[in-house]
């Protein structure tokens, strides 16, 4: 009965299908925008026009958007790696935050005559840190079925405790007002690509990263196990790739990728660790990985945008009146329709459980 | 319409309540079920029996208006219906009760009896009342009819299989079926429940309902109906009042005498035993009772080499949980796996497969392939680590599309493009498929499941060539499969399955196709 399914799908239907995969969320949130920018009386068209300009218009907005696209990149792959095998990490936020106190905490503790070889240092740090941070509940889900969904949530607000803590107490600064460690040696930050911006080396450790995960996923044969379990977990068993393996795998390298982009955050963005050190990085690169597919390339689009909305939004409200707010609206009208995709994935997973 | 009503008022002189005129139905190539006709009786329990997919799910669907016949007559009270849609049948008086209770979980058996046909004190649209005595009053009654003990306010979460069952009987009767289907009703039952669950039929039959019971356990039917229909390949086979028949006649038409390939059944009358070395023993080996699943009792056997050994039997005996254990997704309960002299009992699938050991899943779509991934893919899985196609960590893109290549066309697997989902191949070529890459990697013991279910005749010869030649140059093969005609034209030696163990054993010289139908069906019949 199924063969009648059996229509040929054109190569120009995927191209299809992929294109509006990454547009839809954001062309349905642009005409959700439209329509609250209306109502309060703004020409949509110019609004648009300007946040353009805003992210994309000049060298130094430029830029901002990559500036702001660089956490992202970390994230997500970190979510990309795990969503791909069926695994719904989402604990990719905590594990930057930890990722990123463990770089800062290498980056003013150690002596300063260690140079340039901090860096490395502090981003080995933090990746092992939050590959063991991951590691947890990957073991837990891969041995006794624990649901990673509310594993790795609830370990996002121990990271947050943990980190609060020691920012407003043991790893306190003593010269700067509330809630920040000391600032790293000058050797551990990392260098600027185009001052005055802040964009940092960290972008391109970030594209290197998203490069390598698209050599990972396509080229070799642990990504191929990866994406044939995320596909079909009892075809993949049956043909002799372990679950739990891959699972662990994926985990870890989550936790690897989210620990250096903490680290990246903490030595490029900030040199020192704070409370409040990411504003959502992780649940954004959620969406980042929803809207690029899983794919590379994807990813870093998704990235891009993101980080085009946030810059937008910081410096749009101070040439006019429309307030922050729009921004906010277009960002969460994207991350919701991103999540319709979300939804299509959890329903395969129960349909393949059943 | 004036007609029909006049045949219902004296319903005493009705001499058809449900019958069926040469029912056709095919799905694309497929002919279902071809000049089905059934007539049955009022106040007659009526068994239809045959082997899965020999038609009677498509009868059945037919009969409730679920599926609309391709040509044919549905008769219910001598009068010829056109069974629109469910609704209709329903409102004609036809009720089925299905494999899978259709009762909601969390409401109690008296909220389940009621819902879709509340009483009500006021009727007032949304805002009625519900009558709760009037509905436990007609939910004790009926239960006081048909001497079922049922405690109205449990959850049917909470409620035993065979109460769920009574409750889903008298939910029916409640909305006035007179016709009452039951789908395998004893599938899922312990053997005193079978007891009680006879004992309402009949008394139900007795007071006037009409039953049609689906089953292929022959105990039951000799045990409970009056009436018995043999349907196989589509097509009735035979029919007999049970008084005047017996399980031999039954199990000889249940599974046929003609093979497929009737020059390689008679060429496997001419093999010889097998004298090869052990490649497979497999010595009292169970499993621990999992909820839906067949436990087994001690099974054990000896595959040689250059032999194929046929596992018989009906489906649900135990065969997938024996195929899950030997090919290392389900852990052993107790007793030995040992695959060329090494004990394997514990091992992993992957550590099976790498000791030359291929598998043939019964379920071709979930398991046997994944099939939203690329053809490719499919055909690659299980070797992406080995060289050429990986080379230092790192696929050989071109070295894998040339091995894939070659694996698909080793078989002649026809497909439109590597890139292609494997779910848009046919069912024969998606068997293909599987074939294509479990032979690649050289195995020397292939666990085939169900191999040709869905293929086409096409496909069934191709796939049986492929096992005729693997056997020739040496494989060992364990054939898992309810065609009887396959087992017999493929297999040196035939084991029969039925309840968890290996109840018989046969070489294929002198295999008699009677006498193993016998052993499937009537030995499988509980615990007998």
């Amino acid at each position: 009965m199924a063969e009648a399914a059996s229509i040929g799908r054109s190569p120009l239907m995927d191209w299809f299908d992929k294109g509006i995969g990454l547009a839809f969320p954001f062309i349905v949130a642009l005409v959700v925008a439209a329509v609250v920018l209306l109502a309060i009386g703004e020409n949509p068209l110019d609004v648009f026009a300007l946040m353009f300009a805003e992210s994309f218009g000049t060298q130094r907005r430029i830029a901002a958007t990559l500036s702001a696209a660089t956490p992202l990149l970390f994230t997500g792959v970190a979510t990309a790696i795990c969503f791909r095998s069926g695994v719904f990490n989402v604990g990719v936020e905590g594990a930057l935050v930890i990722g990123g106190l463990c770089a800062a905490f290498i980056g003013f503790t150690l002596p300063a005559a260690l140079g340039l070889t901090l860096i490395p240092l502090a981003f080995g740090f933090a990746a092992l840190v939050s590959a063991i941070w991951l590691l947890v509940p990957g073991f837990l889900l891969a041995r006794y079925e624990v649901d990673e969904v509310v594993s790795t949530l609830m370990l996002n607000f121990v990271a947050f405790g943990i980190t609060g803590y020691l920012v407003n107490g043991p790893l306190l600064s003593e010269i700067s007002g509330n809630n920040v460690t000391p600032l790293v040696h000058e050797a551990a930050q990392l260098p600027r690509l185009m001052p005055p911006s802040t964009l940092h080396t960290g972008f391109l450790i970030g594209v290197l990263v998203v490069i390598l995960y698209g050599v990972w996923a396509r080229r070799t044969p642990s990504g191929f196990e990866a994406a044939l379990v995320g596909q079909n977990k009892r075809f993949s068993s049956a043909v002799g790739i372990s679950i739990p393996a891959t699972i662990i795998l994926v985990m870890v390298l989550s936790g690897v990728i989210s620990g250096l982009g903490g680290a990246s955050h903490a030595l490029g963005q900030l040199h020192r660790f704070a409370d409040g050190f990411s504003p959502g990085y992780g649940f954004t690169g959620m969406a980042v990985a929803l809207l690029g597919r899983n794919n590379a390339i994807g990813i870093f689009l998704g990235a891009v945008l993101f980080g085009a909305l946030a810059s937008a939004g910081t410096t749009v409200q101070l040439f006019s009146d429309i307030p922050l707010d729009i921004v906010n609206i277009i960002e969460g009208t994207v991350m919701i329709f991103a999540v319709v995709e979300l939804g299509r994935i959890s329903l395969k997973r129960w349909r393949a459980r059943r | 319409m004036n007609v029909r009503n006049a045949a219902r008022d004296e319903t005493g002189q009705v001499s058809v309540r449900l019958g069926a005129d040469r029912l056709c139905k095919s799905y694309g190539s497929i002919e279902a079920n071809r000049d089905i006709s059934i007539t049955v009786a009022p106040g007659e329990i009526h068994a239809i029996v045959g082997e899965n997919g020999a038609g009677k799910s498509t009868l059945m669907r037919m009969l409730q208006g679920i599926e609309q016949p391709d040509s044919g007559r549905i008769i219910v009270d001598d009068q010829v219906v056109d069974l629109t849609g469910p609704q209709r049948a329903f409102t004609l008086g036809i009720g089925m009760v299905h494999q899978e209770f259709m009762l909601a979980p969390d409401l109690t058996l008296l909220e389940n009896l009621v819902l879709g046909d509340e009483p009500v004190i006021r009727a007032l649209g949304p805002a009625s009342t519900i009558d709760w005595r009037s509905a436990l009053e007609s939910g004790e009654r009926l239960a006081r009819e048909t001497a079922a003990h049922v405690d109205w306010s449990r959850t049917a979460r909470n409620t035993p299989v065979h109460i769920q069952q009574f409750v889903e009987i008298i939910r029916l009767l409640r909305r006035g079926t007179r016709i009452l289907i039951l789908d395998e009703p004893t599938a899922v039952l312990a053997p005193q429940q079978v007891d009680d669950l006879f004992a309402l039929l009949k008394k139900l039959r007795d007071g006037g309902t009409t039953i049609l019971f689906i089953s292929h356990k022959l105990r039951e039917v000799m045990a409970l109906a009056d009436q018995v229909t043999v349907i196989r390949r589509g097509e009735v086979q035979y029919t007999s009042p049970v008084a005047e028949t017996d399980p031999d006649t039954i199990a000889g038409h249940m599974v046929g005498g003609q093979g497929v390939l009737p020059e390689s059944a008679a060429d496997a009358k001419s093999r010889q035993a097998v004298v090869g070395d052990v490649v497979l023993e497999v010595s009292g080996l169970t499993t621990p009772i999992v909820e839906k699943s067949h436990p087994l009792h001690g099974v054990g056997f000896e595959l040689r080499k250059g032999e194929i050994i046929g596992l018989a039997g009906v489906s649900g005996n135990g065969q997938n949980e024996l195929v899950e254990c030997l090919v290392g997704l389900r852990p052993v309960g107790g007793g030995v796996v040992s695959f060329a002299g090494q004990d394997i009992t514990h091992m992993s699938n992957q550590q099976r497969r790498a000791r030359g050991m291929g598998y043939i899943s019964a379920d071709r779509r979930h398991e046997g392939l994944a099939l939203e991934a690329s053809v490719e893919a499919n055909v690659i899985a299980g070797s992406q680590r080995k060289p050429p196609i990986s080379n230092g960590g790192f696929f050989n893109r071109r070295a894998m599309r040339r091995a894939a290549e070659e694996r698909l066309s080793f078989i002649g697997v026809r497909h439109g493009g590597l890139d292609n989902a494997a779910g848009d191949l046919s069912g024969g070529n998606q068997q293909r498929l599987v074939f294509a890459r479990e032979i690649a990697s050289r195995p020397s013991l292939l666990i085939v499941s169900q191999p040709t279910r869905g293929v086409d005749l096409v496909g069934i010869a191709a796939i049986h060539g492929i096992l005729s030649d693997f056997r020739r140059n040496g494989g060992s093969v364990l054939l898992i499969s309810e065609e009887l005609d396959e087992i017999l034209a493929l297999s040196d030696r035939i084991l029969v399955m039925a309840d968890g163990a290996i109840v018989g054993e046969t070489s294929a010289s002198d295999a008699d196709i009677g006498h193993i139908g016998r052993m499937m069906v009537i030995q499988g019949a509980g615990d007998g």
